[in-house]
């Protein structure tokens, strides 16, 4: 009970949101913007990570865990779908950059529709037969729809197989801001707006008609239907929506990377990712986001312990999910008039 | 009369069986235009499965369910509920992480246009809409009051306010015909009372009601017409105060010939 009280930052935080006045609000999100920002120039401090480049470490595994485990809490919390394929949205995103980008004059940024739009289609094309499904059938499929990409790209000449893709351009520089590969500031930033660009485009959709029915739908998806919930249309969206954020990431991916290969998108991936959504607090955008985080990061933080780093890795997995089964910020909804009346009294 | 009163819902001669069980053997019901119609019947004789029937729940054996001139055998579930037709559930299956409201509002949203594309970009048609749907929402919940607790989690409202929540998640489909499953199960006969007097202001507002009811005094009171399913079989169908007195429903309740009694 204790560690709860001490541990309460969603409500400390939501409290904090919700008796914030407008222009609060605008200076709140400003400052933690400008700090997280700021976090790159951080790396003389403790958040110094050995061994690796710390900026590096930032954009990949920090920045991409905390965009593809956003996406895939769409899937996974708002909808309560088990998606286990979800490296393969990642894979035709970082594969459309890959190859596009070393055969056509093609840059990120006009790949990276591009990209999106294939992650999608392939998400509207997985999820119209397999979305009838349910819980552990559906964990299944998914996880069997990742591998078939996976093996499909090891075992293609167009993907060029196992030896996957050299040369992958980098992005064009956007004004002074140049992209390097000793210095990822840049790369960071515009990860950073991804995940800022997600996060608002899903606390839009949380709020209005989209969000109450995907959580309609995993709360009960007998009733939503019965009460006129199309549950198909609204688990395909989210399904595809998901997607989007996956290939969006892997476009950045390939064009940070540089080379990009069938290994690197195996099932480990959807199920770290997964474990990020259920470490920070499936359900809960800010959770989601500090899980990812963390278990990007720690890693790389006790890399000086080299083989025991991932032993540590475990254990503080084991540990935390323990104290919090819900995870570090779990969802919860709070009842407004109940907070109001305690307020005033 | 009810008898000139437009047939809102019918059922022509409607089997279902489960395997070797069968639920409904040939029933005909037909349910006219704001009427209170109940149906009652011991334990098994097959009163959910006709709303599972109607709503989609289960595929007919055979039959035809018939609902304001279009056959409902086709439909989709969500497409029911668009047409006009809501329920209830006997066991109580709100949604209970969402508040009370949200409840409702989930329910008002089978009616109106706005996607997806219109919510991320906050369209004017999808912003108005949340704000009539909420305003609906609100109205519901007061008019089955049950208002003052709007923000609550459903999971966390009292018995008896999630029962009737349920109606109200119902109505905010803006259904013809609400289709009420035991509505007042667990409850105690002022809570009864309570209830037949909403049910009552629920047909007098315009709604058509279908209602799965064991208290007899409660159905006495409110319906115009009471039918009576016996092991899948339609035994009775009529007012209330001749089926009281049919003998093959005293039967059918007391397990005995009416005249060994
Ligand atoms: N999905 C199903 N599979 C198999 N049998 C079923 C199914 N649904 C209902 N039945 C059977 O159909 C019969 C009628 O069930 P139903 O639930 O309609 O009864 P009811 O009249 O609503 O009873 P109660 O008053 O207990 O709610 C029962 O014998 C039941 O076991
Ligand atoms: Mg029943």
């Amino acid at each position: 009970m204790k560690i709860r009280n001490y541990w309460n930052l969603r409500d400390f935080g939501a409290n904090l949101w919700e008796n914030a006045s407008r222009p609060k609000r605008v200076a709140i999100a400003l400052i933690s913007i400008g700090f997280v920002a700021l976090l790159p120039f951080m790396g003389a401090s403790f958040l110094a990570t050995p061994i690796a480049s710390y900026d590096a470490v930032l954009v990949y595994p920090v920045g991409m865990f905390v965009l593809m485990s956003l996406g895939l809490n769409i899937v996974v919390g708002k909808s309560g779908m088990l998606d286990l394929g979800y490296v393969a949205f990642f894979a035709i995103g970082a594969y459309t950059m890959a190859i596009l980008g070393t055969t056509t004059k093609l840059n990120t940024w006009e790949v990276m529709p591009i990209g999106i739009a294939l992650s999608m289609i392939a998400g509207v094309l997985l999820g119209i037969p397999t979305l009838r499904l349910r819980g552990d059938y559906l964990a299944i499929v998914t996880l069997g729809f990742g591998e078939i990409v996976r093996l499909v790209l090891l075992n293609s000449s167009w993907s060029k197989g196992p030896n996957g893709i050299a040369n992958v351009p980098m992005p064009p520089n956007i004004g002074p801001l140049k992209f390097e590969l000793e210095n990822q500031k840049v790369f960071f930033w515009v990860v950073m707006a991804m995940i800022l660009l997600t996060i608002w485009m899903i606390r839009r959709l949380t709020v209005r008609r989209p969000g109450r029915a995907w959580e309609a739908i995993r709360q009960d998806e007998d009733a939503a239907e019965l009460m006129g919930v199309h549950t198909l249309k609204y688990k395909i969206w989210s399904f595809t929506l998901g997607a989007a954020v996956g290939g969006a990431a892997g476009v950045l991916y390939a064009s940070k990377n540089l080379y990009i290969a069938p290994e690197m998108f195996t099932l480990n991936v959807s199920i770290l990712i997964l474990a990020c959504v259920v470490f920070g607090g499936i359900g809960n955008i800010w959770g989601v986001v500090i899980g990812a985080t963390i278990l990007g990061y720690l890693p790389d933080r006790i890399r000086f312990i080299s083989d025991a780093r991932l032993l540590v890795f475990g254990l503080v997995l084991v540990i935390v999910m323990n104290f919090r089964p819900d995870g570090l910020l779990p969802r919860k909804k709070r009842e407004k008039a109940i907070v109001k009346r305690e307020a005033n009294a | 009369m009810a008898s000139t009163r437009k047939t809102l819902l019918k059922l022509d001669n409607v089997t279902m069986k489960f395997g070797g069980v069968t639920a409904l053997n040939g029933v005909n019901l037909e349910v006219k235009e704001g009427e209170i119609l109940a149906l009652i019947g011991p334990n098994g004789a097959g009163k959910t499965t006709v709303f599972n029937v109607i709503t989609g729940v289960y595929k007919q054996t055979s039959g035809i369910v018939d609902f304001d001139g279009i056959s409902l055998g086709n439909q989709k579930r969500y497409q029911v509920t668009a047409l006009g037709v809501a329920r209830t559930f006997q066991n109580i299956r709100l949604w209970g992480d969402m508040t009370a409201l949200e409840n409702v509002i989930t329910a008002t949203d089978v009616h109106k246009k706005s996607g997806l594309v219109g919510a991320l970009f906050g369209f004017p048609r999808a912003r108005r809409e949340e704000t009539e749907n909420r305003e609906r929402a609100m109205e519901i919940l007061r008019f089955i009051g049950i208002d003052e607790y709007s923000d609550r989690l459903a999971k966390n409202l009292p018995y008896g306010v999630q029962r009737r929540l349920e109606i109200a998640r119902a109505l905010g489909t803006g259904p013809k015909l609400v289709l009420l499953d035991e509505p007042a199960a667990g409850f105690n006969p002022a809570e009864k009372v309570e209830l037949a007097a909403t049910i009552k202001r629920v047909r007098d507002a315009g709604y058509t009601v279908l209602l799965i009811e064991h208290d007899m005094s409660l159905i006495m009171g409110i319906s115009d017409r009471v039918v009576v399913l016996d092991f899948g079989t339609k035994i009775a169908d009529d007012i209330p105060s001749v089926v009281q007195k049919d003998p093959r429903v005293i039967e059918a309740y007391l397990g005995v010939p009416a005249d060994a009694s």
